[in-house]
C-alpha cells in the first residue's frame, strides 16, 4: 500500500510564488515506495510530465474552489498500469544532473533565435549532456519541442525576474522512460 | 505538455476575418451603406457588424486562443472549443446580416435577427469560457492577460446588449426596458464594443507582442497599472452606469462623458508606455510589422485628438461616423493588419520548421515575408484610410468610396501576401522544403504530437 507525503503549495502559488523547487526538493527526498499528495490552486499539467519521466504516474482531481490534488504514486506501486515507465535512474535525479557541457547567453536574440540555437546545439550534444541557456521569457514555444524530443528540462527565472535560466539534459527524458 | 503548442484553427479565423474585411470595403465602394446611405440605416450596421464581428472579433478570437497561453505560460484550456466556437460566430453572424436585410425591406422571417443574435452569444460565450479558464489557473495574470480579462468582460457585456437590441427589433419582446435599452443603449454598446473589447484587449496584446518582436523590457510599472485601471473604470462607468442610467429614465450621456475622460486619460498613459517601448528597444532596426503597429498606434492618439476637437466644436453627432471609421480602420485594422504579418509568418514557420530545427538547415521567420513587396501596401492602406476620413469630415460620400476602394485593393494585396506566406511562396526554392517537412494547410495548423 502506497503512503503519501502531502505538499501543499497553494500558499506559495497565492503569494505569486513559483512552487517548482519546493516540489522537486519534497520529490527528490521521498522514500522508495512513497508518494506524494500535492495541494494546488490549478491543474499543474507541467508537473505531470516532468514526474511521469521520472516513472510517477498520476491521479488528479478538483477539490472545489478551483483547487486541485492530485497523487502522484511512485514507480512500481500497485496503482500503476503495467505499462508505466520503470523507476528513473540515479542519472536522471535533477539533484545529480551533471555540470553543464555548454553554456549560452541568448538573452539578447531576437525570438525565435534563441530556440533556434538551442535545438541546433541539442543535436550536437552527447546523450545525457546537459546546456545551460539564459533567456529573457520563459520559452514557452521551445518545451513542447524538447519534450517531442524527449528531452529533459528545467527552468526558472532567477532572483531578478527577468533572466531566466533553463538546463536541458539531451535525451533526459527518454533516459527516464527505459 | 508543457508549453504552448499550436492553436490548430487560428488560421481558419484569420482567413475568415480577412474575407469578411474585404467584403465590407467592397460593399462599401460599391455605395452599399455608409457613407452612401445614413449612418444609421440597416445596410449601414450590416456594414459595421461584418466589420465589427466578421472581421475584427474573429480575428482577436484566433489571435487569443493562440496567444493568451503565451501571455500567461499556460496552455489553452481547451483545443477542441475554437471550431464549435467559430462556427456559431461565422452561423450567427450570417443570420444577423440576414436579419439587417431585412430591417431594411429584404424579404424574409423577423425571427433570424433574435437567431443570429442568440448564436453570437453562444460562440462568444463559448470563447469567453475557453479564454477565462485559461486565465483562471495562472498563479499571477500579470498586466497584459488582465487587459485581455477586462476585455472579455467588455466582449459579454457589448454581445448581451446586442442581443437585447435583436429581440427588439427581431419582435420577440417590446417590454418598457427592451425598447428603453434599445432606443438609448446604442452608444453603450458600441464603446463597449470598440472601446471595451476590441482596445482594452489590443491594448493588452500589444504590450507584450511589441515588447517580443523588439527586444524591450516588459512594461509592469505604475504607469501600466494605472491605465489599466482608469481603461476598465471608463469601461465600468459606460456600461454599468450607462445601462442604469437607461433604467432609471436618465440618458447614458453622462456616463459617456464621465468615461470618456478616464478613457483619455488611460490612453494618454497606453500612449506614454509605448513610445517608451519603441524608445527602449535593444533591436534597432524593426521589421514593417513594427513599424505598420507604429503608425496604427499614431491613428489611435489621432483618434482620442479627433474625438475631443469633435466634442469641442460641438459637431460630434455630425460626424460620429468618421471618429468610428478612424478608431475601425486607423487604429484597430491597422494594428491587426501589421500583427497578422508577424503571426501568419511566425505560426507557420513554427508548424513547418519547428520540428526540424537543429536536425536540417532551414529558413529563418524573416525568409518567410517578402517586406519590400508588402510595405507599399501597407502605406496605401494607412493613406486611402486617412484619405477617407478627411473626406468623411468633408461631407464627400462620393470620394470617401473611392477611398474605400483603395483600401480594399491595399487589403487584398496584403491578404495575397499572407497568403504567399502559408505557400512558402517566397522561401527560397533550394531551402523551401527540407527533408522531413511538407508544405503547410491554407486554413488548419498541423499540430505536433509528442
Amino acid at each position: 500500500m502506497t503512503t503519501f507525503v502531502d505538499v501543499d503549495v497553494r500558499p506559495t502559488l497565492r503569494a505569486g510564488g513559483e512552487p517548482f523547487g519546493e516540489i522537486m526538493a519534497a520529490v527528490n527526498t521521498l522514500p522508495p515506495g512513497q508518494g506524494l499528495r500535492l495541494l494546488a490552486t490549478f491543474k499543474p499539467l507541467p508537473l505531470f510530465s516532468v514526474l511521469g519521466s521520472k516513472g510517477f504516474t498520476h491521479e488528479e482531481r478538483e477539490i472545489g474552489g478551483g483547487d486541485w490534488e492530485v497523487l502522484f504514486a511512485p514507480p512500481g506501486s500497485a496503482s500503476d498500469a503495467v505499462e508505466a515507465p520503470k523507476p528513473a535512474t540515479s542519472a536522471t535525479d535533477a539533484s545529480k544532473w551533471p555540470a553543464p557541457a555548454r553554456e549560452m547567453d541568448n538573452r539578447d536574440l531576437d525570438p525565435p533565435e534563441p530556440m533556434v540555437r538551442i535545438l541546433a546545439a541539442t543535436e550536437q550534444m552527447q546523450q545525457g549532456e546537459v546546456l545551460s541557456a539564459l533567456l529573457c521569457r520563459e520559452p514557452m514555444f521551445l518545451l513542447p519541442e524538447l519534450a517531442k524530443r524527449g528531452h529533459g528540462w528545467r527552468g526558472g527565472f532567477d532572483d531578478d525576474g527577468t533572466t531566466y535560466r533553463i538546463h536541458i539534459r539531451v535525451g533526459g527524458a527518454v533516459d527516464a522512460a527505459q | 505538455m508543457p508549453g504552448v503548442t499550436l492553436s490548430r484553427w487560428t488560421m481558419s479565423y484569420f482567413a475568415l476575418a480577412l474575407l469578411c474585411l474585404m467584403g465590407a470595403l467592397a460593399l462599401m465602394a460599391g455605395g452599399f451603406g455608409y457613407p452612401a446611405a445614413d449612418v444609421a440605416a440597416p445596410q449601414t450596421l450590416f456594414l459595421v457588424h461584418l466589420v465589427a464581428l466578421g472581421w475584427l472579433s474573429l480575428l482577436l478570437c484566433g489571435a487569443l486562443f493562440q496567444f493568451v497561453p503565451v501571455l500567461i505560460a499556460r496552455p489553452l484550456h481547451s483545443d477542441r472549443l475554437p471550431l464549435p466556437t467559430l462556427l456559431c460566430l461565422a452561423g450567427g453572424l450570417a443570420l444577423l446580416l440576414c436579419g439587417f436585410l431585412h430591417l431594411a425591406g429584404w424579404p424574409g422571417p423577423r425571427a433570424v435577427l433574435p437567431l443570429g443574435g442568440a448564436l453570437l452569444v453562444l460562440g462568444f460565450a463559448l470563447a469567453i469560457y475557453n479564454l477565462a479558464r485559461t486565465l483562471w489557473v495562472a498563479p499571477s495574470l500579470g498586466l497584459p492577460a488582465s487587459f485581455v480579462a477586462v476585455g472579455l468582460t467588455c466582449l459579454a457585456a457589448t454581445a448581451l446588449l446586442g442581443f437585447v437590441f435583436t429581440l427588439f427589433f427581431g419582435g420577440v419582446s417590446s417590454a418598457p426596458w427592451v425598447a428603453a435599452l434599445t432606443a438609448e443603449g446604442l452608444p453603450v454598446h458600441a464603446v463597449a464594443g470598440l472601446g471595451g473589447w476590441l482596445t482594452l484587449t489590443a491594448m493588452g496584446v500589444s504590450y507584450r507582442l511589441l515588447a517580443m518582436f523588439m527586444l524591450a523590457p516588459e512594461l509592469e510599472g505604475w504607469s501600466t497599472r494605472a491605465a489599466l485601471w482608469l481603461g476598465s473604470a471608463a469601461l465600468t462607468i459606460i456600461t454599468v452606469g450607462g445601462v442604469a442610467a437607461i433604467a432609471v429614465g436618465y440618458g447614458p450621456d453622462w456616463a459617456l462623458a464621465a468615461g470618456g475622460l478616464l478613457a483619455l486619460a488611460a490612453l494618454s498613459l497606453y500612449g506614454r508606455d509605448i513610445a517608451r517601448l519603441y524608445s527602449a528597444r535593444k533591436r534597432r532596426v524593426i521589421e514593417l510589422n513594427s513599424r505598420m503597429a507604429g503608425v496604427a498606434l499614431v491613428h489611435l492618439a489621432a483618434t482620442a485628438v479627433l474625438a475631443v476637437a469633435l466634442i469641442a466644436g460641438g459637431t460630434l453627432g455630425r460626424h460620429v461616423g468618421a471618429l468610428v471609421f478612424l478608431t475601425a480602420f486607423g487604429w484597430l485594422t491597422g494594428l491587426g493588419l501589421a500583427k497578422l504579418y508577424k503571426i501568419v509568418a511566425f505560426l507557420t514557420w513554427l508548424e513547418c520548421y519547428g520540428p526540424v530545427l537543429g536536425k536540417v538547415e532551414t529558413p529563418r521567420v524573416q525568409d518567410l515575408v517578402a517586406e519590400p513587396k508588402a510595405a507599399p501596401w501597407f502605406w496605401l492602406y494607412f493613406g486611402a484610410t486617412d484619405f477617407l476620413v478627411l473626406m468623411l469630415l468633408a461631407e464627400a460620400p462620393g470620394l470617401a468610396r473611392i477611398g474605400a476602394a483603395a483600401m480594399l485593393l491595399a487589403v487584398a494585396a496584403i491578404a495575397r501576401q499572407l497568403l504567399r506566406i502559408r505557400r512558402l511562396a517566397d522561401v527560397r526554392q533550394a531551402a523551401r522544403l527540407p527533408r522531413g517537412v511538407s508544405r503547410p494547410r491554407l486554413l488548419i495548423l498541423t499540430v505536433p504530437q509528442a
